[in-house]
């Protein structure tokens, strides 16, 4: 499938907030509200934090590509001067 | 302990695959079918990211720092998330440009800078080299720890005078040789390197969380178990699975995952594999999400198997670098081991194969090439040299990387060389990123920004570095250089209580960044650079098709060019080359390549030399070869002004075609106009001559009508007949353009004569066409730019041609208007003149009525009536009609009243006053070619008698009241003008009372109706004897309502005059 040319800059905005976030939630003050001694299914909460939220926003990433077309299986959007 | 010829077979028969595979790759590749072009190869051959140091030190760093180690990996997977816009710009930059290094790239954006390209590839050694080390380490260590026996208590008893690192080393540059120098062009695909290397990062995956299963499910139940043991057994080293602790602050968090974010995008290697053996734009989508879920995946076990060592070792760190291979070894798996073995093989293995091809080339490219480039003396064949060299550059960098490990490899942790590495790698990340996006960076200040961000990577991590290993003495660190507090490498000008990362990268990156801005801020990119920044800015960007506003003069031919090339990466690769070049291309009868094309050939040859040899080099090549032939790249830019290319060019091309156009509708006269357009058409284009010749239809030949610049008296101001001798009458009669962009193939003989002697050197003609007729020719000559006229000036140069058309036409226009206005205004004045001669009065004359009227048609006048009353009070009439309708025969109106009037005191007969009149304006009248038809008639009140006598004139009409009958005053006579002798005839008869005599001018009896029908004398006739009775007055306004009527307009085509003497009844 090809992405309509007019979505594309908004595929572009939501890398970036995607980018945006991820920065966030990876650092203080964000990470600071997982710093806990505290033990939820035997595992550190920070470490599952880590381990969930990561795959997380993969699965995240993934699904988004997917629902743009990015996945190898179809095709990328055109790049903008190509539909210029 | 495994036994050595175990451990030592299974490591060659590992290599033996690795080899194998390789080489299957490249032969699949040969017959088209890549291995490499595809979204899972591609995505694993990134994961070369992940070397020795995730494999082995992951695990180390996790045991004694905590989990800060996930910021090598967290990093890379938001720079992953960013890569859709971040990396496939990189990527279509560098394929574009053909850039095959992270050196080629900063060269290439900074205007093909060599000093960049020598200072990044430099820097990127220095910075590079410890990490070699640090691979060959662990592979040595690992080595080791197999075919030790397991008494021997601590890895530090480890020895490194085994020459298991030396040998892997060879290996591995024999490898990178075979399979990543088979050939010089460094931006055609490695295949086998890739495959090769996805293979192993596909096989260092499986090891790692084979080993991690096995840790975390066979030596204990689960994550949840080792969390609970590490808990209970080591409570103090709680803080390993904690943030904001002593050991990682949250800024060093930050600093760590920043580093990273950098590193995986401008690391050499990562560069290479990313970029330069990116087969699709589309496989960065892929790799987007399996990246992150590769690290992902080799980072999940690796916090349990840290406890888990830190547990089955009793809290003994020292060795946790090679937890990973020990706890299965020494609980008695050593299959196992050796998988994990393998596994840390191919994370070195990997790393050091890319790294030092990466390397190699830009040692090559970027190092040695100056340097041969500087002794070269042109006739040598360099390809062989040239791929040896660069073979000999990979086993180079591997033996560095070796002499590295050997000199103080030992003594620094596996995670902090490779720190120290990646900070060094994101100095360069300013000038890279900043590149792509902001046209504002310079070459001055990408260059201070990468030297002092170097400067300070080496004061504040290598110093330390140095300190640590015993290099240097401590008081460095303590009291700082020259014992200045301020200069302490960890306490730089007071920073204290910051790890030594975070102030490193807060330093390293303040004075880059810094001088980068402010550097470039203050200096202005260079000509050569300007034409890049497009290139990497607006790479996304639709970009008109460059057409080439360039030649090349003495242009070398297309053999000559594929013989440069072979020179310096073979004959072989030359021809393929220059054949897939020339495959889609344009050849002339000649065999050549038009003299537009061949810029684009140099282009060509530019990039794919700089494919093999670099960018930087491959111009210093391009124009070393161009400079010994004496030829160069003539600017057209500069002889065409700012007309070249794309947007702004075409504005200016249009700005040009405006100026002209607004000269053409200025309405100045039309000399100004061309001479106008002219010197537009010179400032803008810097042509030696240009000149305007328009066809004197008289002569039939090609006068000058405008002409500037130089002074050339047989371009510049001779005539030219209409034939085709010349080119000038060429483009005229064929009305086509004729375009001559170098005088020296010129074949008529005179021509080619006079601009040798002239030195013109190339020339131009359009015609100047009106309504698609050409009627002159707009000339440009050259002296000092050959191949100027390119296809898109030659356009420009037409439009001209037609403005000059325009101008011509439009000022044709004018003049007709001016004509018109002022025959406008002539008619004016004659009927002014006529309306004076009209009488204004009528004279009173007893026993007669009389009333006359002249009705002027639009413009027209030229009718006249007089009433002439004469001393002995007879009473003269006069009716005329003059043919033209112009001041003239208004004057000779106005000169016959005159005349007139003057013989009517000598009472002089109409028959007189005819032939006086006659013989007095023959001349005048002959010569104004006009006409006059005159009627005069005297009254003699006394006896009633008229006479009367006639030139030419309408005969009168008399209305006997008597007789109620119509007679025409017939009486012969030639109309004035035409002979200048004539005998007048002169009749008279006897009026009576009650009598209508009517004068009158063609206007009445020719006025005609829709059909064509004229009014005719009969009607005017009828009209008179059924109506006059009436008041002379009564009759004339009678006489127009009928004629009116029977026309059916308002007004009358002809003047219109009539005079009514009524003789009164006395009724």
């Amino acid at each position: 499938m090809n992405l309509p040319a007019k979505t594309y800059p908004r595929l572009r905005e939501a890398w970036g907030i995607f980018f945006f976030l991820g920065l966030v939630m990876l650092n203080y003050p964000f990470l600071h509200i997982f710093n806990k001694d505290v033990q939820i299914f035997g595992t550190p909460l920070l470490v599952l934090y880590l381990l969930v939220g990561w795959p997380l926003s993969i699965g995240i990433v993934y699904l988004f590509s997917l629902l743009h077309g990015i996945d190898g299986g179809s095709q990328p959007p055109a790049p903008p001067q190509d539909q210029a | 302990m495994i036994p050595f010829g175990i451990v030592a077979s299974l490591s060659l028969f590992y290599f033996g695959m690795l080899f194998a595979v390789a080489y299957y790759a490249d032969q699949r590749s040969k017959t088209g079918r890549s291995l490499i072009d595809n979204a899972n190869v591609y995505s694993f051959s990134l994961a070369v990211f992940c070397t020795s140091w995730t494999f082995y030190g992951s695990v180390g760093r996790a045991a004694t720092s905590g989990i800060d180690f996930l910021t090598i990996y967290l990093g890379p997977t938001l720079m992953a998330f960013a890569w859709w816009f971040l990396l496939r710009r990189m990527v279509r930059i560098s394929k574009e440009q053909n850039i095959a290094s992270i050196a080629d790239f900063v060269s290439s954006r900074y205007g093909k800078s060599a000093v960049l390209g020598a200072i990044v590839t430099l820097f990127a050694v220095i910075g590079i080299m410890p990490y070699i080390a640090l691979q060959l380490k662990a592979v040595s260590h690992t080595f080791q720890l197999l075919t030790l026996p397991s008494e021997t208590p601590h890895l530090v008893a480890l020895t490194h005078s085994d020459n298991t690192a030396l040998v892997v080393a060879l290996l591995l540059g024999l490898f990178g040789v075979l399979f990543g120098a088979r050939h010089l062009d460094a931006t055609e695909h490695h295949e086998g390197l890739v495959a090769a290397v996805a293979l192993e990062s596909l096989l260092k995956l499986v090891a790692f969380v084979t080993v991690g299963i096995f840790v975390t499910y066979g030596l204990f139940d689960g994550f949840a178990d080792i969390f609970a043991q590490f808990r209970e057994r080591f409570p103090e080293r709680q803080h390993l699975l904690m943030l904001g602790t002593e050991q990682i602050s949250y800024p060093r968090w930050f600093s760590l995952t920043f580093m990273s974010m950098m590193a995986v995008m401008v690391l050499p290697r990562q560069f290479h594999i990313m970029v330069v053996e990116n087969c699709r734009e589309e496989h960065i989508g892929e790799a987007m999400w399996r990246f992150p879920a590769y690290l992902f995946l080799i980072n999940l076990f690796v916090i349990p198997i840290a406890l888990a060592g830190i547990l089955l070792y009793n809290g003994d760190t020292a060795a946790a670098d090679f937890y990973v291979l020990n706890l299965p070894l020494e609980t008695g798996h050593p299959w196992l081991a050796l998988l994990v073995f393998i596994g840390g093989f191919s994370a070195s293995a990997g790393m050091v194969m890319v790294e030092s091809v990466a390397l190699s080339t830009m040692i090559l490219n970027h190092l040695l090439m100056p340097v041969i480039l500087k002794f070269y003396s042109g006739a040598r064949n360099l390809s062989g040299l040239l791929i040896n060299l660069k073979r000999i550059a990979i086993i180079v960098v591997i033996l560095l990387g070796y002499l590295y490990y050997r000199l103080l490899g030992e003594t620094a942790a596996l995670v902090n060389i490779g720190l120290i590495s990646f900070l060094a790698a994101t100095q360069f990340a300013p000038a890279i990123i900043g590149g792509m996006y902001w046209r504002g960076a310079t070459r001055r200040g990408a260059t201070t920004g990468l030297v002092l961000g170097f400067v300070m990577w080496f004061y504040t991590l290598v110093i330390p570095a140095f300190v640590d290993s015993g290099w240097l003495s401590r008081a460095i660190l303590d009291d700082g250089l020259f014992n200045l507090a301020l200069l302490r490498p960890t306490a730089l000008f007071g920073l204290v209580d910051f790890d030594i990362w975070s102030h490193a990268l807060f330093w390293t990156l303040f004075v880059n960044v810094g001088s980068f801005l402010a550097i470039s801020l203050l200096t202005s990119p260079q000509p050569v650079e300007m034409e890049q920044i497009g290139k990497f800015v607006d790479v996304f960007k639709t970009r008109a098709e460059t057409p080439q506003l360039r030649r090349i003069t003495k242009a070398p031919s297309v053999i000559e060019f594929v013989e440069l090339m072979a020179k310096f990466i073979g004959e072989k690769q030359a021809h393929a080359a220059i054949s897939e070049y020339l495959g889609h291309r344009e050849i002339d009868e000649k065999g050549s390549l038009s003299e537009q094309e061949l810029p684009q050939l140099k282009r060509f040859t530019e990039l794919t030399l700089a494919g093999s040899v670099g960018i930087a080099p491959a111009r210093i090549i391009i124009d070393n070869y161009l400079a010994a032939r004496g030829s160069h790249m003539e600017d057209v830019f500069d002889v065409l002004g700012s007309v070249n290319i794309s947007r702004t060019a075409t504005r200016e091309q249009l700005g040009v075609l405006y100026e002209a156009a607004r000269v053409v509708s200025s309405g100045a006269p039309l000399q100004t106009m061309l001479d106008e357009i002219l010197k537009i058409f010179i400032d803008q284009f810097r042509f030696d001559l240009c000149v305007i010749r328009i066809l004197d239809p008289d002569r039939q030949v090609l006068s000058v009508r405008s002409q500037r610049g130089m002074s050339s008296p047989h371009f510049g101001s001779s005539e030219r007949e209409l034939n085709m001798d010349t080119f000038i009458g060429e483009a005229f009669l064929s009305n086509q353009m004729v375009v001559v962009n170098d005088c020296d193939t010129i074949t008529k003989p005179a021509t080619a004569e006079i601009t040798r002697r002239e030195g013109i050197v190339s020339l131009a003609h359009a015609p100047i066409t009106l309504e698609g007729q050409p009627i002159g020719v707009l000339s440009a000559f050259s002296r000092t730019s050959k191949g100027i006229f390119t296809d898109e000036f030659v356009e420009l140069f037409g439009s001209l041609a037609n403005q000059i058309g325009v101008a011509w036409r439009n000022s044709q226009q004018t003049e007709r208007l001016i004509a018109a206005r002022e025959q406008q205004r002539e008619l004016e004045i004659a009927k002014n003149i006529q309306l004076s001669l009209l009488p204004t009065t009528i004279p009173e004359v007893p026993g007669i009525g009389l009333a006359g009227v002249c009705l002027p048609a639009k413009d027209v006048g030229g009718d006249y009536y007089d009433f002439l009353l004469q001393p002995d009070g007879d009473l003269g009439l006069v009716i005329a009609d003059v043919s033209g309708h112009n001041v003239g025969a208004a004057l000779i109106m106005a000169e016959t009243r005159t005349m007139i009037r003057a013989r009517c005191d000598q009472s002089m007969t109409p028959q007189k006053t005819l032939a006086e009149l006659n013989h007095f304006f023959y001349e005048d009248l002959t010569r104004a070619e006009l006409f006059v038809t005159l009627f005069v008639l005297e009254y003699q009140p006394a006896s009633g008698r008229i006479i009367y006598a006639s030139a030419g004139h309408p005969p009168p009409l008399l209305w006997r009241i008597q007789s109620d009958s119509c007679e025409r005053l017939d009486v012969e006579g030639l109309i004035l003008g035409v002979r200048r002798e004539f005998p007048y005839e002169q009749q008279e008869r006897t009026l009576s009372p009650g009598d209508v005599l009517l004068l009158y001018t063609d206007g009445i009896t020719e006025a005609a109706n829709g059909t064509g029908e004229m009014f005719g004398e009969e009607r005017l006739a009828e009209l008179i004897r059924a109506s006059g009775r009436l008041s002379p007055q009564a009759l004339i306004d009678l006489i127009f309502l009928q004629v009116r009527l029977f026309t059916g307009t308002q007004s009358f085509d002809d003047d219109v005059s009539l005079v009514v003497l009524q003789i009164n009844s006395g009724e």
